[in-house]
């Protein structure tokens, strides 16, 4: 971010000040976003902050949509996080349908529907996350499995590779992809699928693939003992989301997902490198720097795959690089991100059952592995302590805000054979509401490190949109309701709320075009979770589809 | 007594049916988040509590949905199984309980899939090195039997093929593009567009499609420099021999 095109937006020479000193000392890595909001996760660190400030505590219950954009396919719901770059956004919807939109006006710039095969039959379903942006390009990732480059000012089409045959891996692209120097590196699902993971790079100017990581390691590579026979061939392993960058210490981080089959893991004994692991890359080679492993040989379908949040903070009084990554088993885990160190581990969910703790090196505590053959009970459920919705990072209060999820399942693990391509599960399951307290969701301010909860906001259903959170001390989220709204980043009060008319399952966004601050959110109820959530409250059955993207500001005498 | 006996064997046989069908149901269907379990909702939809003619069923199961996740399962399921997951759906239609209770599944109760590949031994390992995800393999450029993405000739069929045929120097197929920025690359048209011009970029692994406006192409013609045998490099003779007993298997069955 250039300094220069920051404008002050609030008409106090001392916070003008204090914003002065905040963009000179964290220019080195920016990891707050200011006009633009040029990734997926905000800047590459994944906080989803932004310095902007214009619409604050004091003024954010003047908020006024001021447009909204339709992309008109509502199957799978809005789950993408939007991008804005010099004034103009780029967002992905179901379908990988792109658009390039006027950031102050909703008008349309320019569209590209990429042509899906009729015969797609895709077992990851249709949804898209988002695009990358960069190189003069807009990318993404298509159902189909390939990886396209868009002219970022036409949306013509430049070029496009395929990543693997979507019927030989049984997995295609639905995250969005991260652009580091020269290559956009791109994810794929596929983790509960009979298929071996990897991570791939590819040159932004010319789609030559430039290296593949695998998330299994093959015969001769190191961690291919952690793999009985030939479970490795089929071990899932799915970089479903999409990862972070520190651009100083050079290293490319991704979460990695749950070993497969997800349930069953008599035929794949061992500890299972690299599912459920952190992994740090060298952008340049796609070589392993260093890997933590959350869950070793997971039988319980929890991913590492969520968002990896890159914060500097005080440990014992010694200021360490961290990362931050919540684990779907429920537990946050906290480590330095120069060397994969163990530093903390903390839950953001009360019903965990799967484990009873995590010890102080790291090590899982108590492991309850759901019996072959038998049913029984699992807290949290499948659909996880959180769901892959990301949560934010405010250097301003120092804390992390995210969801939890209370809720169970009964699985039944049957014994399964991998069929290449397809699913490879080993379990059927329903969810159970959970041990304690009724089923539900909460959204909660955590100290990053130690997970001390400063405050919590109730939910009755499940949060399953990502939180913003401003240098104006708010966080911003929506509900499956369709609600959106803004909470007091300090003390967890509502105080402002908008009926969007649909479910919120994507990510909010800010950005600021012409010295006005905006705020845009996906609205649009879908994805596997909304469609298993009617197991447990079955009213949701009935909660409106939709995809409509909605931008709020403030009228002009409120700024 | 035997019409007595006859009726209870026939009301038995449509419970077997129906207990058939819920096995390959829970492998196929309620997995991972599609149908859930007993047809109770996921990112498909509820089938539970909802009534569908059984032809709508069967066609349904069997072709799949165009543009949908719902894929068609007449390639990975034998038509008696399809029968009897439609027969299990059907008999969904009556069921009231949202959450109905799991059956546990007895070990052994696999699922009744078809085998990926029914081929010999010998062609077995052809197709594995043909489709080999971790090497540059034939399948990033040939489609044989629906597998493989077909930037070069789909080689279902093609029964005469033989070593001389993958050791080839010389194409057809290939031509060298030059573009107005001087960039020269041996190319395969892709997709037809009237606004541009698509070319796959055989000098990239996986080829990469790419386009460009009509004006930035100066020229494309028939080209000797390229060959196939560059391609193959890292399969040994033997490798390509196994390449070759599988694509013979697999036009002929032989």
């Amino acid at each position: 971010m250039n300094s220069s095109t920051i404008r002050p937006t609030v008409h106090s020479a001392k916070r003008f000040f204090v914003n002065l000193i905040l963009v000179c000392c964290l220019s080195a890595a920016d990891n707050t976003t200011q006009a633009d909001w040029p990734h997926y996760g905000g800047q590459r660190s994944a906080w989803r902050y932004s310095a902007l400030d214009q619409i604050n505590r004091s003024n954010v219950d003047r908020l006024q949509a001021v447009w909204a954009f339709q992309t008109g396919k509502v199957d799978g719901g809005f789950n993408a996080t939007p991008l804005v770059v010099d004034g103009v956004m780029y967002v992905a919807s179901s379908w990988n349908r792109i658009f390039a939109i006027n950031g102050e006006t909703g008008k349309e710039i320019w569209h590209y529907f990429y042509q899906n095969p009729r015969e797609i039959g895709i077992i990851y379903s249709p949804w898209t996350r988002g695009v990358a942006v960069g190189a003069g390009r807009v990318f993404t990732g298509t159902l189909d499995n390939y990886v396209v480059a868009l002219d970022q000012k036409t949306g013509r089409e430049l070029w496009r590779v395929n990543v693997e045959d979507m019927r030989q891996c049984g997995c295609n692209i639905t995250g969005a992809p991260l652009i580091v120097k020269d290559k956009v590196v791109v994810g794929v699902t596929g983790g509960d699928s009979a298929h071996r993971g990897y991570l791939t790079a590819f040159d932004v100017a010319t789609g030559r693939r430039a290296w593949r990581f695998w998330t299994i390691p093959g015969p001769g590579e190191k961690g291919h003992e952690t793999w009985a026979g030939d479970s490795w061939k089929y071990g899932g392993g799915a970089t479903w989301m999409t990862g972070s960058y520190d651009p100083e210490l050079n290293l490319l981080y991704w979460g990695v997902g749950n070993a497969a089959a997800d349930f069953y893991g008599e035929a794949r004994k061992g500890t299972n490198l690299y599912t459920d692991s952190i992994i740090a890359l060298d952008p340049d080679t796609g070589r392993l720097k260093w890997y933590y492993q959350e869950i070793p040989h997971d039988v319980w379908d929890f991913d590492a795959a969520f968002e990896c949040v890159l914060l500097d903070a005080a440990v014992n009084g010694v200021a360490r690089k961290l990362l931050l990554n919540v684990n779907k088993g429920g537990y946050t885990f906290v480590m330095d991100r120069t060397n994969g160190e163990f530093i903390s581990a903390w839950p953001v969910a009360e019903n965990i059952n799967w484990i009873q703790g995590v010890d102080a090196k790291g090590n899982l505590v108590g492991r309850n592995e759901p019996p072959v053959g038998k049913t029984s009970l699992m807290c949290p459920s499948i659909g996880g302590g959180r769901q892959w919705n990301h949560g934010s990072y405010s250097p301003r209060t120092g804390w992390f805000y995210t969801t939890g999820i209370e809720w169970c399942e009964e699985v039944t693990v049957s014994p399964e054979d991998p069929k290449e391509g397809m699913n490879f599960f080993g379990a059927v399951f329903r969810l159970k509401p959970p041990l304690h307290g009724p089923a539900g969701g909460h959204l909660d301010a955590y100290d990053p490190v130690t997970g001390k909860k400063f405050w919590s906001y109730p939910s009755k259903y499940p949060l399953l949109a990502s939180q913003l959170s401003t240098a104006g001390d708010l966080v911003f989220t929506g509900d499956p309701e369709g609600n959106f709204f803004a909470l007091d980043a300090r003390t967890g009060q509502k105080l402002w709320s908008f009926p969007t008319g649909s479910g919120h399952r994507g990510s909010p966004i800010t950005y600021s075009v012409n010295g006005r601050q905006y705020v845009a959110t996906p609205s649009g109820w879908g994805s596997a979770l909304a469609g298993l959530m009617p197991q447990l409250w079955p009213e949701t059955e009935s909660f409106p589809p939709g995809s409509t993207l909605f931008v709020f500001a403030l009228p002009a005498e409120a700024r | 007594m035997i019409a007595l006996a006859l009726l209870l064997a026939q009301s038995a046989a449509v419970p077997a049916a129906v207990a058939r069908g819920e096995q390959i149901f829970a492998q196929n269907c309620s997995v991972g988040y599609c149908h859930g379990v007993a047809g109770a909702a996921g990112r498909g939809p509820r089938l539970r509590g909802r009534s569908f003619s059984k032809d709508y069923l069967y066609n349904m199961t069997r072709d799949g949905i165009p543009s949908s996740a719902m894929p068609a399962w007449k390639d990975r399921l034998k038509d008696e199984d399809i029968r009897a997951v439609v027969e299990y759906v059907a008999s969904l239609a009556s069921a009231t309980d949202p959450a109905p209770p799991v059956n546990p599944m007895p070990p052994g109760a696999g699922p009744a899939a078809l085998p990926s590949f029914k081929g010999p031994a010998a062609a077995a390992r052809g197709r594995e090195l043909f489709f080999d995800p971790a090497h540059e393999n034939c399948g990033v450029c040939h489609a044989v039997g629906g597998r493989g993405i077909a930037v070069g000739p789909d080689l279902t069929g093609k029964q005469q093929i033989a070593l001389s045929d993958i050791e080839s120097t010389r194409s057809r197929h290939v031509l060298m593009a030059k573009l107005k920025n001087e960039e020269e690359f041996c190319a395969l048209p892709g997709e037809r567009d009237e606004n541009q011009v698509r070319l796959y970029d055989l000098t990239l692994a996986p080829p990469v499609l790419r386009s460009f406006a009509r004006s930035e192409v100066t020229s494309l013609v028939p080209t000797p420099a390229w060959r196939h045998i560059d391609f193959v490099r890292d399969y040994s003779r033997t490798e390509l021999e196994a390449i070759v007993v599988y694509l013979r298997w697999a036009a002929t069955g032989k």
